[in-house]
């Protein structure tokens, strides 16, 4: 690593996100949730350059997820008496926000069910592929999550093979090649 | 200039994902830091405006 690098990186290890991990992990050891992934600007940084951002977002599968009035309630009960605290849509644990979403489509559970396990501080979480966040990012379609895109793409740190199937799977070949013809083309 | 930022992002890039969530965690601070000293000006039409009487705060004299 540089000394730039190491300068970048060098501040007090307070261990927040990962208490916030181990927290998230606990959900569903105790049966709160199915299965969970972090997706967002969190889990692009798996992949990509570090880049800000105020909060996590954390995509569950309930393990009861009851009729079609999905509630959080269980999961913010449970970790409120963990000394998490409500903030409006977040919970606040080990100093992150926290937002938990449940799968708005077929997708994003898909998502989900195809993040991989990966390693911080000790502590296993889940990260969704670097193809899925990018399709999630196309089906959004907000200009933050075009720019993340972008990213992926120039960097080459995402399957195309893979990225297409996932595309046609979910009905997004459309928006892709309108996100081609007006961020890619031209650029190598 | 260009060469040098992206030689620098694949280097970020290539940190282990404990490293970078340590990077995320500072810049993170570092907004809310910025944000709390109130850096970031507000647009004029953000601004609130003071001392306007309206139909609605107008009082009875």
């Amino acid at each position: 690593m540089s000394c730039r690098l190491c300068r970048l990186g060098n501040f007090v290890d307070n261990g927040f996100v990962k208490r916030t991990i181990e927290l998230i992990n606990a959900l569903q050891v105790d049966g709160i949730i199915h299965h969970y992934a972090i997706g967002g600007a969190v889990a692009a940084t798996f992949y990509l350059e570090p880049a800000a951002t105020l909060d996590v977002d954390v995509f569950v599968l309930l393990s009861n997820p009851g009729g079609s009035l999905v509630s959080l309630t269980p999961i913010y009960e449970y970790l409120k008496a963990r000394g998490g605290i409500e903030d409006r849509e977040h919970v606040v644990l080990g100093d992150w926000p926290v937002q938990f979403l449940v799968p708005a489509n077929d997708l994003e559970t898909e998502a989900i069910a195809a993040s991989i396990p990966v390693d911080v501080e000790g502590v296993k979480t889940w990260i969704m592929l670097a193809e899925h966040l990018v399709a999630i990012a196309i089906s959004t379609g907000r200009a933050k999550d075009y720019i993340r895109v972008v990213q992926f793409i120039k960097e080459k740190a995402v399957d195309q093979v893979i990225l297409q199937a996932i595309l046609k799977n979910h009905g997004l070949l459309s928006k892709w090649e309108q996100f081609q013809h007006k961020y890619l083309e031209g650029s190598s | 200039m260009t060469k040098g930022k992206d030689e620098m992002r694949r280097q970020l890039a290539s940190l282990s994902f404990t490293e970078k969530i340590k990077i995320l965690e500072k810049l993170r601070d570092r907004s809310l830091g910025l944000a709390a000293v109130g850096l970031r000006q507000k647009r004029v039409s953000e601004q609130p405006i003071v001392g306007k009487e309206t139909s609605a705060n107008r009082k009875e004299e």
